[in-house]
């Protein structure tokens, strides 16, 4: 047996009420009287003289009729319709992502959306279905669609708030696809509106009601945390911080940098409304170590007051030149920082000693595991159809990308060259008209940057930007500088690790204490962890080794809490909040909860007249 | 205590006893009576007999008719007038108590009997007061108890208007107690009179037992009986309100009730009902039924109720 209402059973308490009514004894006065025979008569007379007597007016029959008429009323279970027009089919999805968690709303935001989406299952009629979706870092279907309120209501009460950010478009591309073809369906989004872009969803005539919660934008967040060797003197690292204020008052704060829990420095520091602040830290590191930046001011949003990073010490690069002999290369090579240089002319095994290889214009006979910089060479494992090109002319070059960083190629010539089709797995740095002359990109795991000419037969070695394309290489393809940037994963995105062995178990200690055993496939070669929904510090356990990493807020979007009045579908379409109230509320309770006021009232006016 | 003012003393005295019935006393007295004798009313002729006293014949007659008859007058005999006092326990209650204004009627009564040369008893129920059943230990309690019994004693027969100031000191003396048996009061004091007369019961007839077999004696014998039921205030319009346990005062049985001012209206409906069926047996049997709050006034009473009534005129 279900019931549709089972709150209703805490009315049950009044019957214990009840019964304590009837257990308090009268207590009556002794009277000494002449006589009692009038007595007698006037009780035989009033208690049962006729089946029925002349209605009289008494108040108490009145109170009984009022009573009554309540409960009646409260089992006809009467309701206002409302101006929202009757949906056949609601899809709720309820935010559940870190701005969510602010608390300019009691308790929470996220707690206040969810009240208001339980409200709207208490008006769903009986015939009307909901399906409730929670959106956070990824779209979760808590309840396929159904009409069973109390299942809904279970629903909603095991949505949980993370710290990620919200990604609405993969849940709003799933409600879409629920509501096509439905007349009468309805999207309620119960949002802050902290939301990105989503320009996918211009002009698809979303049937989209936006519920908005939340009040003020009290917040200061670090938005951006990195931690790098300071550039003039190595022994030391240097924490970068941006401490973006998005209030409307300038706020002032105590930001500490913590190494493993342990209080390097602090600082005080002012932000101006909408400004950002950026912080610079230096400390001495001994041994890797998680650094954490700390916000201690009071805002709304408690979950990107701190930011986390772990910092691995620098360790030497060990790079293997394989070369008949270029001496620009291995100049540049040399003049990057804490680089190891092999030189050799052919390769015999898969370079696993190395950190990365270097093939000037030698194709090796074991080609190498590791990430390669191959220069001139052919490896039909990589690319297709590969030709000759004569004095390519460089006409366009990708200097966002980290390998061109500050490096142009103007001037820069080139004799003749190998090109290919730009491969899936691979962008192109520098094209020419016919063909990419650079290509780069991550082939499994493994980092790949392939130039199409010796750099002999050009001018490149001879120009500013060649060295600093070499350094850039060399930041690029050092493996460690991949785990570290591996280390640190946004709220909800999955933690991942190259497994150098197989595997069958690992445990994970979550920033909350709890720890969690996960189950590795022996056959996979990475390492997958993807219950990331909270900031902080997270400790794997995978095998011998002990790994830690650090689950980050870090998003100006989602640290902006201010509560959007309108959500902007693409350039041209909005959607305004609504201020539409749930439909065919329901008054039942309501009327229940009167007709007990007037069985109490009735039951104190029955005890005062006989006094 | 004075009974009763002397403004209503001189009132009082113009009144008497009317009797709808001749009376039946066999001592001679101020009263018309079926019995012939000497008197100064002429009642009827009968046919003279031998042996007749010659002074009684009809002399004027025998001339016209040559006949001899004889002229008959009334006898005047006096009435007795019995005054069933009740002093119970009952009667205790009420403010003013109900048997101080029981006793100012019986003074009243026995004041306008007494002035019209007719023989009073009072006789007040239960026989003997309660106190001296239970407790005769002390002296002065012993003492009262003695007075009071001496004064019970004179209440049985009073005769004479010099006799007044005794009688009402005797009244003053009476003290009320115990349980009272209407019924058996009655009957007793019907059986005991020689002769029946004007019977007056003073009660609150608040009896468990009834009235009824009592005034049917009482009737049965000849007595042409008027009732003066004397009910306190608070039994007309209670005032204590709430969840009461009543004990009763004679009986000691106990009734729970849960009374408010809501159930008054009900409560006099059955006070009512209850005077009403003795009204109605009253009037079946030709007695004569007073009631009267002992707040009443006892001019009122006395003045007015009686006297419309043509129990005295």
């Amino acid at each position: 047996m279900n019931f549709l209402a089972p709150a209703g059973f805490a009315f049950a308490a009044s019957i214990p009420v009840v019964i304590l009514f009837y257990l308090l004894k009268r207590k009556r006065v002794v009277k000494l009287v002449s006589s009692t025979l009038l007595w007698q008569q006037f009780l035989a007379e009033t208690q049962a003289s006729a089946p029925f007597q002349k209605l009289k007016k008494n108040w108490l029959l009145i109170l009984q009729i009022i009573l009554l008429i309540f409960v009646v009323l409260a089992l006809a279970r009467p309701f206002f319709a409302s101006k929202s027009k009757p949906a056949e089919l609601r899809v709720v999805i309820l935010d559940a992502s870190g701005s969510m968690q602010a608390t300019d709303e009691t308790p929470t935001r996220f707690e206040k959306a969810r009240a208001e989406a339980l409200k709207w299952v208490d008006g769903l009629k009986d015939n009307d279905q909901m399906v409730i979706l929670q959106a956070g870092a990824n779209t979760e279907v808590r309840q396929s669609a159904t009409s069973e309120k109390a299942a809904l209501r279970r629903a909603l009460q095991a949505c949980t708030c993370s710290d990620s950010p919200t990604r609405l478009v993969p849940a709003l591309r799933m409600a879409e696809s629920l509501v096509r073809d439905r007349r009468n369906a309805e999207i309620h989004l119960f949002s802050d509106g902290a939301v990105p872009e989503l320009k996918e969803f211009e002009n698809r005539a979303l049937p989209l009601v936006y519920h908005r919660v939340g009040k003020d934008s009290n917040n200061l967040g670090i938005t951006a945390l990195d931690a790098r060797a300071n550039p003039e003197n190595a022994r030391q690292r240097a924490i970068y911080a941006s401490v973006a204020n998005f209030s409307t008052n300038s706020k002032s704060t105590e930001l500490e940098l913590l190494l493993d829990d342990h209080l390097l420095e602090t600082r005080s520091l002012t932000v101006g409304p909408g400004e950002t602040s950026p912080q610079v830290f230096l400390a001495a590191q001994a041994r890797d170590g998680v650094f954490t930046v700390r916000s201690t001011a009071k805002d709304d949003l408690a979950a990107d007051n701190q930011a986390s990073i772990v910092s691995l010490l620098p360790k030497p690069v060990k790079v293997l030149l394989v070369s008949r002999g270029n001496r620009l290369l291995e100049k540049a090579l040399r003049s990057a920082a804490d680089v190891e240089l092999t030189t050799a002319t052919d390769m015999a095994d898969a370079g696993t000693a190395f950190d990365f290889i270097v093939l000037d214009d030698v194709a090796p006979a074991i080609w190498p595991k590791g990430n390669v910089l191959a220069i001139h060479v052919v490896n039909t494992n990589w690319l297709e159809s590969v030709s000759h090109v004569d004095a390519p002319p460089i006409v366009d070059w990708k200097s966002a990308h980290p390998l061109l960083r500050y490096a142009s190629f103007d001037n820069v010539q080139v004799m003749q060259s190998l090109t290919a089709k730009t491969p899936t797995w691979a962008v192109s740095l520098v094209d020419a008209p016919q063909a990419p002359l650079i290509l780069a990109g991550e082939l499994g795991r493994q980092r790949i940057i392939w130039i199409g000419f010796d750099t002999l037969e050009s001018n490149w070695p001879l120009r500013v930007s060649f060295p600093i394309f070499i350094a850039n290489a060399v930041e690029w393809l050092n493996p460690a500088n991949a785990k570290s940037s591996q280390l640190l994963v946004k709220a909800g995105d999955a933690f991942r690790l190259a497994l150098a062995r197989p595997e069958t178990g690992a445990q994970v200690t979550l920033p909350s204490g709890v720890t969690k055993n996960v189950v590795v496939d022996p056959a996979a070669n990475e390492f997958v962890f993807g219950d990331t929904y909270n900031q902080g510090v997270y400790r794997l356990k995978l095998g011998t080794n002990d790994t830690v990493f650090c689950v980050d807020l870090l998003d100006a979007a989602e640290s902006n809490i201010k509560p959007r009045d309108e959500l902007s579908l693409g350039q041209y379409t909005k959607v305004s909040a609504t201020t539409m109230q749930r439909s065919n509320m329901e008054l039942w309770r309501t009327i229940a909860s009167l007709g007990l006021v007037v069985l109490l009232i009735e039951w104190w006016y029955y005890h005062r007249r006989t006094v | 205590m004075a009974l009763l003012t002397p403004e209503l003393l001189r009132r009082l005295e113009q009144f008497q006893l009317l009797a709808a019935r001749r009376a039946k006393s066999s001592a001679k007295g101020e009263r018309r009576s079926r019995a012939r004798g000497q008197s100064v009313e002429f009642a009827d002729y009968r046919t003279y007999v031998h042996g007749d006293d010659f002074r009684y014949l009809d002399w004027n007659l025998y001339g016209r008719l040559e006949r001899l008859f004889l002229k008959l007058y009334e006898e005047e005999r006096e009435l007795p007038v019995r005054i069933f006092l009740d002093a119970s326990e009952s009667m205790t209650f009420g403010e003013p108590r109900k048997f101080d204004f029981a006793r100012q009627v019986a003074a009243a009564i026995g004041y306008v009997a007494l002035s019209g040369f007719d023989r009073v008893s009072v006789i007040p129920f239960p026989n003997a007061p309660a106190n001296a059943e239970t407790d005769g230990g002390r002296s002065e309690e012993s003492a009262m108890t003695t007075r009071e019994l001496a004064a019970r004693g004179a209440l049985r027969s009073v005769r004479g208007k010099k006799s007044t100031m005794e009688f009402f000191q005797n009244l003053t003396a009476l003290t009320a107690g115990g349980a009272a048996n209407l019924n058996e009061s009655l009957r007793r004091g019907a059986l005991e009179a020689r002769q029946a007369g004007v019977a007056v019961v003073l009660s609150d007839f608040l009896d468990p037992a009834g009235y009824e077999t009592g005034l049917t004696a009482l009737v049965g014998r000849g007595f042409q009986v008027d009732l003066v039921q004397i009910l306190a205030p608070e039994e007309l319009s209670p005032t204590t309100f709430g969840d009461l346990r009543l004990v009763d005062s004679e009986t000691g049985g106990m009734q729970e009730v849960t009374f408010g001012r809501y159930r008054m209206k009900a409560y006099q409906q059955t006070l009512q009902n209850f005077i009403q069926r003795m009204r109605e047996f009253c009037q079946g049997r030709g007695i004569n039924f007073f009631t009267a709050s002992s707040k009443t006034p006892l001019e009122e009473l006395l003045l007015r109720q009686l006297r419309q009534a043509e129990v005295w005129g």
